[in-house]
């Protein structure tokens, strides 16, 4: 087993421990309050509506994500259409329409869990969720100035990603794959995502300590398969043999990459990838692909709603929670070929049930900007 | 003298310019990436171009009729997607490998790509909805009716046999490349040696006479496109022996591509001039230039550019301005 998942499993071990006796106390807590009689001055929500606003589901991540949510609904006891979704399709514009329309609907008792396609979409989204005092956890995207703690406690959190540690450590998986020397090529996202951006800073941080290994050349393949099998010829064309290696930002890419050296009988290619999908954990399990990165995108979309939805009923207060529970990084496992199928047994193949009380258990510490 | 020159000249360049120009583009953009990479000019790589550029080639093709009519269909990404999905899950579900029943899977495919197209056309033509209109919206269906399938997973097809359409070359090029010759050569003696394909020239040449001629026209319209339909369906299949994953995003960039491609290759907009052989050119223009672009290490925003300036010049190109009176 690597490191990296002992790590990952004891930090679990430690964090469960924490959360009993953490809840113990607090349902001591809890009903110390009760007994003593006054209700809190503010009242928190009862039975609000769940809602998630995303881009759509035909994307394998947004659809792990989405699954997350809508088992948090059914640990709550009801049925999984009870999670309204509220579909973006790319558009900020509509992302906020769709938040404003359901905060009319609802009244404002609502706990919203949204990734709001760009980052100057938070704040109009946040500055009306707290105007109509529910309450609202983002993903992915907001501007640096923008904080949880700036709008008490109806901006319950925001979680997010970094990427550039997890892709250099899957560069120097790579890099030493190829023996230290050599072309390597790099397929991108699109290129002005920002989790684009840092994976492709991963690979040229770990490049600095691989003198004799030139990056060829680093283009974007948007995320998408097709293309990616596209510039991948392409590249072949240009470089042909000078290529001893492949870095992709993503697992769809990766796939793309796989079937243009399939095309060209060329095989044993080291290549590395990122996102953790069970059909990119199998090819690694097979050495087909040297490493992904698992981001569980099920736990991230289901504690985003967690977190709404407990700050809405009450269960806790965010503004008395530190800021790291605020603003915090998701958690990230480096799969290999060594652990590649317990990893998967473990976490694809039968989704962990997991706590959704555990609210900051898995995450990966307090969000820095640069 | 003089006079006779300058008007032979004229006609030969207005008439030939329209006729060869896209082919003409083609030659120029090869032999432009070829001095700036020798590497561009080899088999291999040809045989990459064309991998690429097959499955669009048979989207693009499917178009072609329909802009004949001077009609449009932008069902493309949706029909792709429930087409692969289809075809993936009943190969999946015979057995899953070409020895099999399973071939019936490809058929199949293309039964569910004649009826999306049948409705499609129907939809246009009985509700009279613009087709633009009507078949975008059918597009949206397929994408949607692709995800409910699949519930936004990747099906793969693992089959040596089928993937042969990738991995078995004759003369330096994929079996694929061969399947969508075939299918152009189909589309080809369609357009040309069947009533059917003389009567899109007919419908988008001019509609009220060929009406007024006797022409049922709504049934030529629904026939063209089922017909659509059914070569959305082939490169449905080509894409996926291509990659070796059905999933809903098969169709992404199916209908920029298509679309650019026709039209650069020459087929107006407005109907009843250009064919399949102009299409074979638009897409190769297309997709050399996207290879060609990566080949001599342009970055990749500025394909998209180029894309735009080459529609613009392809129309200015094959279209008489002065006759028309004015632009919608």
């Amino acid at each position: 087993m690597s490191e990296f998942i002992k790590d990952f499993i004891e930090k679990e071990k430690i964090n469960r421990r924490n959360f009993l006796f953490a809840s113990a106390y607090g349902l001591g807590g809890a009903a110390a309050l009760g007994a003593l009689g006054p209700t809190m001055a503010r009242a928190a929500l009862t039975d609000p509506t769940i809602a998630w606003s995303y881009r759509n589901r035909t994307n394998p991540y947004w659809n792990e994500i989405v699954s997350g949510g809508e088992a948090f609904v059914q640990s709550l006891g009801m049925s999984k259409d009870a999670l309204t979704h509220l579909i973006n399709e790319g558009s900020s514009e509509k992302s906020l329409a769709d938040v404003k329309a359901i905060l009319a609907k609802t009244g404002g008792n609502l706990a919203l869990a949204i990734d709001t396609n760009d980052a100057p979409n938070a704040r109009p989204v946040v500055e009306a969720v707290a105007e109509a005092g529910a309450y609202v956890s983002t993903l992915w995207n907001k501007t640096d100035d923008l904080h949880p703690w700036d709008f008490g406690d109806n901006y319950v959190s925001h979680m997010s990603w970094s990427d550039e540690g997890p892709a250099e450590q899957t560069a120097r998986i790579l890099l030493d794959a190829m023996g230290g020397k050599g072309g390597v090529v790099h397929l991108g996202g699109i290129a002005s995502n920002n989790p684009a951006i840092e994976r492709l800073n991963g690979l040229k941080n770990a490049l600095k300590d691989y003198p004799d290994v030139a990056l060829l050349a680093a283009e974007p393949a948007d995320w998408d398969t097709q293309k990616a099998n596209q510039v991948m010829s392409a590249f072949l064309t240009r470089y042909g043999d000078e290529i001893t290696g492949v870095h992709c930002a993503n697992d769809t890419i990766a796939y793309g990459v796989l079937e243009a050296l399939r095309a060209e009988g060329i095989e044993g290619m080291p290549i590395v990838s990122y996102d953790g999908n069970p059909q990119a954990v199998q090819l690694v399990s097979e050495r087909k692909i040297l490493a992904t990165v698992f981001t569980n995108p099920h736990w991230g979309g289901g504690i985003t709603a967690a977190l709404a939805y407990h700050a809405a009923i009450g269960s806790f207060k965010p503004s008395e929670e530190p800021n790291e529970h605020r603003e915090f990084y998701g958690p990230t496992i480096m799969v290999q070929p060594e652990d590649a199928l317990e990893f998967k047994a473990n976490y694809l193949d039968s989704v962990p049930t997991y706590d959704w009380n555990d609210f900051w258990g898995p995450s990966n510490g307090p969000i820095t900007y640069k | 003298m003089a006079i006779t020159q300058t008007t032979t000249r004229a006609g030969i360049s207005r008439d030939t310019l329209v006729k060869w120009a896209p082919l003409l583009v083609l030659l120029v953009l090869c032999a432009f990436f070829a001095v700036m990479e020798p590497r561009f000019l080899s088999t291999r790589n040809f045989a990459r171009i064309l991998i690429a550029a097959t499955p669009t080639l048979m989207v693009a093709i499917g178009v072609t009729f329909i802009i004949i009519m001077g009609s449009i269909d932008l069902s493309m990404e949706g029909a792709v997607s429930v087409c692969a999905v289809a075809f993936a899950y009943c190969f999946l579900w015979l057995g899953g490998t070409l020895a099999s029943w399973a071939w019936l899977a490809i058929p199949f495919a293309m039964l569910v790509g004649a009826v999306l197209g049948f409705v499609n056309g129907l939809i246009h033509v009985k509700l009279k909805i613009p087709s633009f209109m009507a078949s975008l919206a059918m597009g949206f269906v397929g994408t949607g009716l692709a995800m409910v399938m699949t519930g936004g997973d990747r099906i793969r097809i693992e089959d040596e046999l089928f993937r042969a359409l990738l991995t078995e070359r004759i003369f330096g090029f994929p079996l694929m490349v061969y399947v969508a010759g075939l299918f152009l050569l189909i589309a080809w003696f369609i357009q040309t040696r069947t009533t059917l394909g003389r009567n899109f020239y007919a419908v988008g040449g001019g509609e009220d006479l060929a009406v007024a001629s006797g022409l049922n026209v709504a049934r030529v319209r629904i026939m063209g496109f089922t017909l659509a339909g059914v070569f959305f369906a082939v490169g449905a299949l080509l894409a996926v022996g291509r990659i070796g994953i059905a999933e809903t995003a098969t169709g992404n960039n199916f209908m920029f591509l298509s679309i650019t491609a026709v039209v650069v290759g020459g087929t107006a907009l407005w109907g009843g001039i250009g064919g399949v052989w102009n299409t074979l050119v638009g897409v190769l223009i297309v997709f050399v230039i996207g290879n060609g672009m990566v080949v001599i290490g342009l970055p990749g925003y500025v394909q998209d550019a180029v894309l735009g300036l080459l529609v613009i010049l392809a129309v200015i190109l094959s279209t008489d301005r002065k006759s028309i009176s004015f632009v919608k």
